[in-house]
């Protein structure tokens, strides 16, 4: 079978053909491959670049806005929680029905706390509540969506021996009731 | 004065080292260049996208149109695939060559994507598209005319891309086997997937051809045509190592 007429290189500029093909991969490889693809940016290039994680990040969830059957307005909050040791406290928003309260808490410390976000009917006496869900873990986000108008939010329980903060970031259609 | 270093030898080591650097921002360029311009498409262009997989989630039975679209869609931007075609005809000027190199492509791809899937054969994505990326490797070098001069043979060209295929062909088997999908109606799915695979090759040939056919008629053709396959070899490199990292992060 018959080629294009073309020269074989000779050995040395196979070599240095070689040797550029690997050097030229390496370089782009370590200073944008792995910083966009994977996170790890040994020459902080990526991270000037603002692109790393660019490809495997996560999907953003878009922020749910929810006014449910009432008409209160959009708001954006960030507010610092401390929680004793060995106590808990409760911190609460208002929502109608059927609105949506994105939240994001996380703490201080490598510490976990025991949290059960939970709602209470509005005016309701018999102490009702519905869980939306409880564990122990160090940090949580998330959104509900109301059953009923009431207050809702969480209860935080520190059993570490040691005063810790929650830090929580909330978005959503709510007035703020605070530390029950 | 040992002449071994008379004032010539050294300029012309000069001269040496000045061309590979102009070389290798040739090709740094060029590749960083097609790399940015690929990188948004390079997100699927190695698996499956979102709406193909919903697809093939809720997919019963026979679907033949579907099944060949996504075939001839995923060779189309498939770049290792098609570099490494690149690379199999840069010197291949008969028609009949380019058929026939082509074909024990097509065989080799035909026959390990059919009995990889249908016999639900698990090879690892990352370490297959890793050795994917070194036939890119190999065909440039084998361009360059490197295992005549460095190895002293010419190894078997047809046998190698039918060989090569081989691998190939388990990379496109393993992004289907990504995907729970339907057994009913298997076989038939599966073959309108290689038909649309070998659709999406020829449309891809006839542009490479193209392209390559008008650039032959300039003389900057062979000039360039060592930058060509040393860049061939490079974005081969760099594949083998994006994928090798994959095999070791994930």
């Amino acid at each position: 079978m018959s080629e294009i007429e073309h020269t074989i290189q000779s050995t040395a500029s196979l070599i240095k053909a070689l040797a550029i093909a690997v050097i030229v991969a390496v370089v782009l490889f370590v200073t944008l491959v792995l910083p966009i693809e994977f996170g790890i940016d040994p020459t902080g290039l990526g991270d000037r670049l603002g692109v790393v994680n660019l490809i495997s990040a996560e999907p953003e969830a878009p922020v749910v806005a929810r006014a449910g059957e009432g008409e209160l307005a959009f708001r954006s909050d960030e507010t610092v929680i401390a929680v004793a040791a060995n106590s808990g406290l409760e911190y609460k928003f208002f929502l109608d029905q059927h609105g949506s309260l994105n939240y994001d808490w996380s703490l201080d410390s490598d510490a976990a706390l025991y949290f059960d976000l939970h709602g209470e009917p509005e005016g309701d006496t018999t102490g009702y509540f519905e869980s939306y869900g409880a564990a122990t873990v160090g940090a949580m986000k998330g959104t509900i969506t109301t059953p009923f108008a009431g207050s809702h939010g969480w209860y935080w329980r520190n059993d570490t021996g040691e005063d810790v903060n929650v830090t929580l970031v909330t978005q959503g259609n709510y007035e703020i009731i605070g530390l029950k | 004065m040992n002449p071994k270093h008379s004032l010539a030898d050294g300029s012309s080591q000069i001269i040496h080292f000045y061309e590979a650097v102009r070389l290798s921002r040739k090709v740094l360029i060029g590749l960083a260049s097609l790399f940015v311009i690929l990188l948004p498409g390079g997100a699927f262009a190695h698996g499956v996208d979102e709406s193909t997989q919903q697809f093939l989630a809720n997919n019963e039975g026979v679907a033949i149109l579907p099944f060949l679209y996504i075939g001839a869609k995923h060779m189309i931007t498939g770049y290792d695939h098609l570099l490494f075609l690149v690379g199999v005809i840069f010197f291949l000027y008969r028609p009949k060559d380019v058929l026939v190199y082509v074909s024990f492509f097509t065989l080799g791809h035909s026959l390990t994507l059919l009995f990889g899937v249908y016999q639900d054969i698990r090879v690892n994505a990352y370490l297959i598209d890793a050795i994917i990326g070194l036939s890119i490797v190999y065909k440039g070098f084998d361009n360059l005319g490197g295992f005549q001069r460095l190895l002293g043979f010419q190894p078997n060209t047809m046998a190698a891309v039918l060989i090569f295929g081989l691998f190939h062909g388990f990379g496109l088997a393993t992004k289907l086997q990504d995907f729970e999908f339907d057994r009913e109606g298997l076989l038939q799915n599966l073959i309108a997937f290689n038909v649309g695979v070998e659709i999406g090759q020829f449309l891809a040939l006839i542009f490479i051809v193209i392209a390559l056919t008008f650039w032959r008629r300039y003389a900057s053709y062979l000039q360039f045509a060592s930058t060509t396959n040393v860049a061939l070899m490079s974005a081969g490199f760099l594949l083998t190592l994006y994928q090798l990292a994959g095999y070791v992060v994930y």
